[in-house]
């Protein structure tokens, strides 16, 4: 069934730059030679290592153990031989601990059995041992996402995709509708929420028309962005507001990430770890824009071969353009929350000089949380950070990107108020 | 090597030079209707206070940046990070002048003011206190006798040739507060016999370039008819709720320039949606209020004065985030 979303909150309208790869289906990334598994994929502590150097492993056996009460196991996206266990660079100009695992020629599974008709606990432990965290981006790990403190009474599965350029839940929702449908189950259940609903951005309608064939409510929203972030999602679906600084379990909702609850299918049914996702290749500096089913440790070279090599590219980013981090080479690994890596021209990332701010509130009139930004990038500049938070409000800012994209001056907004933000935490 | 820095990586395309270009396209059929209606003399006008504002920007960039010589390259530097709001600047200035060619010192004098001492001795973009074009017409205003001889609109001037049938009179408003409108609302719509400054008379044509401003975003439409509305039905009421002075007092003197566009200058107006609201609710109590009192047109003060108050209103509004208001509600329970 079609249920018609709220009145959504300002945000604005990006140019998607989708067209390259919606209609592609996602290819099997050609098996790399190597793979370098960052043991920090999630929020939380980073996973133990469970593996020595030179143990070989089958493909999905687990590598390392979650540690901690927010943390997520990892398990070999490859059968091989566990080469390394070290810090390597991160692609961001930072190390991170990594294990290295050479591919074997031949490739041998070690997924759990399936489970048969599985109770809510079972379901529960099993989205555990697969090390399943959310792959909207945050990355926050599942099985801790679903003991929410309070009862909650919706789930709702987030299939916006609101970040321009990314496809990879777009061609997911295409492919694995049924995967999908069935993962949301099990999230239902281990909930005990009666009521589902998956929200899908207007300019994917075949997704919508797929999805409002099921006995699922399906929420076509307004192409926006940031229809797909938490609080702004939740209020379009269901008119409930997250108090600020609370949980969306407070608002009596769960969000789950559409890839998300295809790992919960995937986990459930085969009994397969998280140890692939859907990673979309695209930009204009990329020979040939692809979506590709990578195993969790891939490096970006084998991405980048795979799609033909770059052209004028400037700028290399993990993630979508508005959220994701710009990359200083081809360091970067696929983890279990990369969306996309994006190779961008000059023109597209219209980089010019910041000019003086002429105070026209396209950043305030944008802010989905209705921020601002202006005023703390001021305060910030000027260090004062109790002022940025008092008069910009920094602390509720979701870091959607929203103020720096639409500032005509070329100001670094999101800049700024990240700043604000880690100062205020550190001294606090 | 790859460019770092921070997210988001692609940006708009809106720049604030093709804001302030969308502001000059705006202000052309005012433009237009100003040479039409006042001749030559408005054109000449126009010309002086569009190159002072200019050159005096550009004498300001040599002076800051200690250019004693150079050729070609720094005039290609400068017309890099030329932002085009000292042409704002300069013609809104002279669209709020009288077209007295005597007085061909005047947007000269205004213009450098504006820029000069107004913007530039300020920071520069962004970094004025009030408005530059207003505070130039005020600096005019106060110091020059000129300012107050308002000729007439005379469409035929430039028709017939016979240039020097343009006379010199009271403005429409003047005669409208000694309680004897004499013009009807059409000829002060149209403009065509109003007597007053050079882009203020056409209101036809600022409703144009009012109205290409909201479709292209620039302003937002509400806050210049906030304006405009509030200072209507405030004269109304002050007059003993005789709405016979309702049309009259919105479409006289420089009220429709100032609400479109002066008032609307970002860098003098609060940042936040409330504080505009209530910015552009006290320009109106305070125009209507101060015409009554005055007797003069007082647009331009009015505007002067609130901008010294934005600031104010800047500190007195703080943001609340999504989400804050239920947060409230619950702890009144």
């Amino acid at each position: 069934m079609i249920v018609k979303p709220r009145a959504s909150l300002r945000g604005i309208s990006i140019p998607g730059h989708k067209s390259p790869t919606d209609r592609l289906s996602a290819e099997r990334l050609p098996l790399p030679a190597k793979v370098v598994i960052p043991l920090a994929q999630s929020i939380g502590a980073p996973a133990q290592p469970v593996v020595q150097i030179g143990q070989s492993v089958l493909r999905g056996e687990r590598i390392a153990s979650a540690s901690g009460a927010v943390s997520a196991s990892i398990h070999a996206g490859v059968a091989g031989t566990v080469k390394a266990i070290e810090a390597r660079p991160d692609g961001r100009g930072g190390t991170m601990e990594c294990i290295v695992i050479e591919t074997a020629q031949t490739q041998e599974d070690a997924f759990l059995p399936p489970l048969q008709d599985p109770s809510a606990e079972e379901i529960l432990s099993r989205i555990e041992e697969c090390g399943i965290v959310g792959m909207g981006g945050a990355g926050f790990p599942t099985h801790v996402k679903l003991r929410p403190p309070v009862p909650v009474d919706t789930l709702i599965l987030n299939g916006a995709e609101c970040e321009p350029y990314l496809t990879c839940d777009d061609v997911l929702m295409q492919s694995k509708h049924d995967e999908i449908l069935r993962g949301a189950k099990y999230l239902a259940k281990v909930l005990n929420v009666q009521h589902i609903l998956i929200a899908i951005e207007k300019n994917k309608p075949q997704d919508i028309e797929a999805f409002s064939k099921s006995d699922i409510d399906v929420v076509p929203l307004k192409k926006k962005y940031p229809m797909g972030a938490e609080k702004q999602l939740i209020y379009s679906c269901t008119g409930r507001k997250v108090p600020l600084g609370k949980l969306p379990a407070h608002a009596g909702v769960i969000v789950q990430n559409v890839a998300t609850a295809f790992a919960v299918c995937e986990a459930v049914e085969k009994g397969k770890p998280l140890i692939e996702r859907i990673v979309t290749v695209t930009g204009g500096g990329i020979m040939q824009p692809k979506n590709l089913i990578c195993p969790i440790g891939a490096p970006l070279s084998a991405l980048a071969e795979a799609c033909g090599g770059e052209r004028e590219a400037v700028k290399l980013v993990s993630g979508g353009p508005m959220t994701g981090a710009a990359l200083t080479g081809y360091n970067a690994v696929v983890t279990k929350t990369t969306g996309g890596f994006l190779f961008l021209t000059r023109d597209e990332t219209n980089t010019q000089e910041p000019t003086p701010c002429i105070n026209c509130g396209r950043c305030a009139d944008a802010c989905p949380m209705k921020l601002m930004p202006m005023q703390t990038e001021f305060y910030t500049n000027a260090k004062e950070y109790e002022n940025a938070a008092r008069y910009g409000g920094v602390l509720a800012c979701i870091e959607c990107g929203v103020c720096s994209y639409v500032c005509p001056a070329r100001r670094p907004l999101a800049q700024a108020i990240k700043t604000a933000k880690a100062e205020l935490r550190r001294k606090s | 090597m790859r460019i770092l820095s921070s997210a988001p990586h692609i940006r708009t395309r809106r720049t604030t030079r093709s804001i302030m270009l969308d502001v000059l396209i705006a202000l052309i059929p005012a433009t237009v209707a100003g040479i039409v209606f006042f001749g030559w003399q408005a054109a000449v006008f126009i010309a002086i206070s569009l190159a002072g504002a200019v050159l005096t920007e550009f004498v300001w960039y040599l002076i800051e940046h200690k250019i004693w010589r150079g050729g070609r390259q720094v005039l290609a530097d400068w017309a890099k990070q030329f932002d085009c709001t000292s042409l704002v600047t300069g013609l809104l200035l002279a669209l709020c002048l009288p077209a007295n060619i005597e007085g061909w010192y005047m947007p000269l004098l205004g213009s450098i003011f504006a820029v000069g001492v107004v913007k530039m001795l300020f920071g520069g973009t962004g970094k004025n206190i009030v408005n530059p074009a207003i505070a130039g017409r005020i600096f005019l205003f106060i110091s020059f006798v000129l300012m107050t001889v308002y000729p007439e609109a005379n469409f035929g001037a430039i028709a017939s040739g016979d240039l020097g049938s343009v006379t010199t009179g009271a403005t429409q408003l003047h005669n409208l507060l000694e309680h004897a409108p004499t013009l009807s609302a059409l000829d002060l719509f149209l403009g065509t016999g109003v007597a007053g400054c050079i882009g203020e008379t056409c209101k036809l044509a600022l409703l144009v370039g009012y109205l290409y401003l909201c479709v292209r975003g620039v302003i937002k439409w509400y806050l210049p008819l906030l304006y405009i509305g509030v200072t209507g039905l405030f004269a109304v009421a002050l007059e003993g709720f005789d709405f016979t002075f309702f049309l009259p007092s919105i479409l006289s003197g420089g009220l429709i320039l100032g609400a479109c566009f002066m008032a609307t200058d970002y860098v003098t107006t609060p940042k936040s949606k409330l504080g505009n609201v209530l910015y552009f609710v006290a320009l109106g109590l305070l125009t209507a209020g101060l015409r009554k009192a005055t007797g003069i047109e007082v647009v331009s003060f009015c505007i002067l004065l609130m901008n010294f108050l934005v600031f104010l209103i800047d500190l007195a509004i703080k943001p609340r985030p999504f989400g804050y208001v239920r947060e409230k509600k619950e702890a009144k329970k």
